[in-house]
């Protein structure tokens, strides 16, 4: 079944043009995606079996992909087993209402949550508060845009297209409102002191935990959560109620998978060799423990996910979101994560949002987001053909008839002529003698069809008088 | 410098690419003499047109295969005349699209128009075959026993194109080749990343395109303040879109095909002057 993501419903040259004059964003996400993409590539150089190590992960990954469904019925069993409940949803609207019901059998008022991609697909901070729930996010990044009220911008550092300044002016404004002593100065310590002080009175008064998940070990029944900062470790231990949710596709076999994956998300990610904390979730609170929920839900969200198991497109469900992809983009360094109006923006965004919808979202993001560096693919520590997969999906684009027929019509006459011999020369004929009429200072200034957007911002030099086939025929023609 | 392979001369079939033939066959004409000065035969199979990656890379696949069968027709004929002899191709990127994506391009059109398994796998097989024997220009270049020609501390900037350095694996060859030419090499920052142009996007989403070619010019700024007197690369379409962002910001920044930066230094000391002169693209009757 198709999957339901939200979307930013503004047209894609409006995404486009707020971003590309919004140049703070531009700035800050220019120096965050090199800094972490230079981050991975001197962990890589400084660490000999790195590749060994990446190539073992993307075994594992494809491995548990194809056994899907057997891994999640071990892990349900397991989870069940040491007191947890397991529920399948198949949609985002499945998996709301799931959490809802939870949430309003305990009559929760307040939740924390640690970062978490899959809730940003359900927008369930939305839908809590909807329902009457405060919402309180304990990741940084995550804690700083909900201040904001935005939506990530980056999969792994949701705030990356923040600068310090914003953030301080954030902290200060909710310093405000909770009557507390706002940050001392700009300076990040100062900053980080501030949040741990504020989200230190959040975790104490939650009655309701929300976590993610980055890896499922089934043999245990295991959500495995790793993170920089620890707040997973005080969302997970401290309120008496826990829901985990978690796309399937986490799932791995057996703890030496999990040895083999669990260091890839940081390492690709941030260049850094293992995340600063490990936090593994197994049951509910036993008698004879002191720390862990009551009561633990899992939540496996399919959203469109399983439908691309056995297509060219498996490979997508490797993916471990480490934001690799993001930072090497080109086009993400321009525009940055909003741009893409999805929840999973960059190359890895291209690709799942129209193959987790059917194309029912966003179908502009495989055109008009890429330009086919191969960046990406060269990126990702999984193997992810995502350069291949935009190709496929532009031309799956074609098949269903969702371009412009103008545009369909221009590569049809184009393949015609150029075709044959004799094609190609009398279209270049044809192009040297209209082209007179768009020449400007010895340059073509503007053209009509297709190659007009070319000449918005750049000129080119006119067909040349002699190209190079007829200076091959008139100088060389008869030796041959 | 007249080198020659095993005693005979080798014959370079020429894959000039459209966009060359069309927009700056000097360059092509400065790769043919590079060719011709090392003892090479260098033929040029008047057939060819374009390798269709515009059409391919846009997601018109049957359009690009119709191209592409026609591509490989015409250098198969030409390869067939001769066992030893190669596709020399003047750009990275259209190289790439030919031993990368033609084989499964050509299997897959094969079996949407209807044809059997075997028609399609023979298209394959023959893509893979002419495949096989293309190189790009200067990783030819590279190979050749050249004389190291005096530095004529010309400072160049090269770009290296993206499907040249990740399709193709070709990352430092062409510098080298342009150090023992003579020329000296001021990096660019941020080399590796691309210069906005990939193909039609460059006209269907140009602000974003124009965003990234700027991006690049920028880092193209600060080569120019560590002494670069030129930009070069072995992959035209990049060149074609950063001169033209020039020439539109009428910056007159010299922008050449790095096969003409190679013949003027066979042809004697290069000074700026010649390099300029060259850029500006004088056209002859």
């Amino acid at each position: 079944m198709d999957g339901q993501l939200p979307i930013d419903t503004r047209p894609w040259p409006v995404r486009r043009d707020a971003a590309l004059h919004d140049q703070t964003m531009q700035q800050t996400i220019g120096v965050v995606t090199k800094r972490l993409a230079n981050a991975k590539v001197t962990a890589y150089a400084a660490y000999p079996e790195a590749n060994h190590w990446r190539q073992r992960a993307v075994e594992v990954k494809r491995q548990s992909i194809r056994q899907l469904e057997e891994h999640l019925a071990t892990f349900t069993q397991q989870v069940e087993s040491h007191g947890g409940k397991v529920h399948r949803a198949t949609t985002a609207a499945d998996a709301i209402q799931t959490i809802l019901e939870v949430a309003q059998h305990h009559q929760v008022r307040s939740v924390i949550k640690t970062k978490s991609m899959v809730t940003e697909e359900l927008e369930l901070n939305r839908a809590l508060e909807n329902a009457g729930i405060a919402v309180r996010e304990t990741d940084l990044g995550e804690y700083i845009i909900q201040l904001a009220h935005e939506k990530p911008s980056h999969i792994l550092a949701p705030a990356l297209h923040k600068n310090r300044e914003q953030i301080h002016a954030l902290f200060d404004q909710d310093a405000l409102v909770y009557h507390t002593e706002p940050p001392a100065s700009e300076d990040i310590v100062a900053l980080t002191q501030y949040a741990r002080r504020r989200l230190r009175e959040e975790f104490l008064a939650a009655d309701m935990g929300v976590t993610g998940g980055n890896f499922l070990v089934a043999e245990t029944g295991t959500v495995v959560l790793i993170t920089n900062e620890g707040n997973a470790d005080m969302v997970t231990t401290l309120p008496r109620l826990l829901v985990s949710v978690v796309g399937v596709e986490k799932i791995v076999a057996d703890w030496s998978g999990l040895i083999d994956v669990i260091q890839q998300p940081a390492l690709s990610g941030v260049g850094q060799r293992l995340s600063s904390y490990t936090t593994l979730v197994s049951g509910t609170r036993g008698p004879d423990q002191w720390e862990g929920p009551d009561e633990w839900h899992v939540v496996l969200l399919d959203n469109g996910r399983t439908q691309l198991k056995d297509t060219p497109f498996e490979d997508v469900l490797s993916c471990i979101r480490c934001g690799a992809c993001l930072n090497v983009c080109p086009v993400f360094r321009q525009v940055g994560g909003h741009a893409y109006g999805s929840v999973y923006p960059g190359p890895i965004g291209i690709v799942e949002t129209p193959l987790l919808t059917n194309f029912e979202v966003l179908p502009e993001l495989p055109s008009a987001l890429c330009t086919l560096c191969h960046a990406c693919g060269e990126a990702c520590p999984m193997n992810i053909d995502l350069p291949g997969h935009i190709v496929q999906l532009r031309q799956m684009k074609q098949e269903r008839h969702m371009n412009a027929i103008g545009v369909t019509r221009s590569y049809r006459w184009w393949a015609r002529f150029w075709a044959t011999p004799h094609g190609y020369r009398r279209s270049m004929r044809w192009a040297r003698w209209g082209q007179w009429w768009f020449v400007r200072h010895g340059r073509i200034q503007s053209a009509p069809g297709l190659a007009g957007g070319w000449f918005k911002t750049r000129d080119m030099p006119p067909v040349a008088s002699m190209t190079f086939h007829e200076w091959w025929d008139r100088t060389r023609g008869k030796r041959q | 410098m007249m080198s020659e392979e095993e005693g005979r001369s080798q014959t370079l079939q020429l894959f000039a690419t459209c966009l060359i033939d069309l927009f700056r066959p000097q360059a092509a004409m400065a790769a043919v003499d590079v060719m011709e000065r090392r003892g090479a035969t260098v033929e040029f199979p008047t057939a060819q047109t374009c390798c269709g990656q515009f059409s391919y890379n846009a997601g018109y696949h049957r359009e690009a295969a119709d191209l592409a069968r026609h591509w490989v027709a015409v250098f198969d004929a030409a390869l067939r005349r001769d066992s030893q002899a190669r596709v020399i191709a003047l750009s990275g990127s259209c190289a790439a699209m030919v031993i990368r994506e033609y084989p499964s391009l050509l299997y897959h059109d094969a079996l949407d128009r209807g044809d059997s398994v075997d028609e399609a796998e023979r298209w394959q097989e023959r893509a893979e075959r002419v495949g096989k024997r293309v190189i790009e220009f200067t990783e030819w270049l590279a190979h050749e026993a050249t004389a190291e020609l005096p530095t004529s501390g010309i400072g160049v900037t090269y770009h290296n194109g993206c499907h040249m350095r990740r399709m193709l694996g070709i990352t430092s060859v062409p510098e080298t080749v342009l150090q023992s030419h003579g020329f000296s090499i001021v990096p660019m920052e941020e080399a590796d990343q691309c210069c906005g142009f990939g193909g039609t996007y460059s006209m269907t989403e140009w602000p974003v395109s124009t965003a990234i070619a700027d991006q690049k010019l920028q880092a193209l700024g600060k080569s120019r303040e560590m002494g670069a007197q030129c930009l070069t690369s072995a992959d035209f379409g990049c060149l074609a879109h950063l001169s033209g962002r020039l020439s539109r910001r009428r910056d007159p920044f010299p922008v050449v095909y790095i096969a003409e930066l190679i013949a003027l230094a066979d042809r004697g000391p290069v000074t700026v002057e010649a390099v300029q002169q060259m850029a500006q693209h004088k056209e002859e009757g």
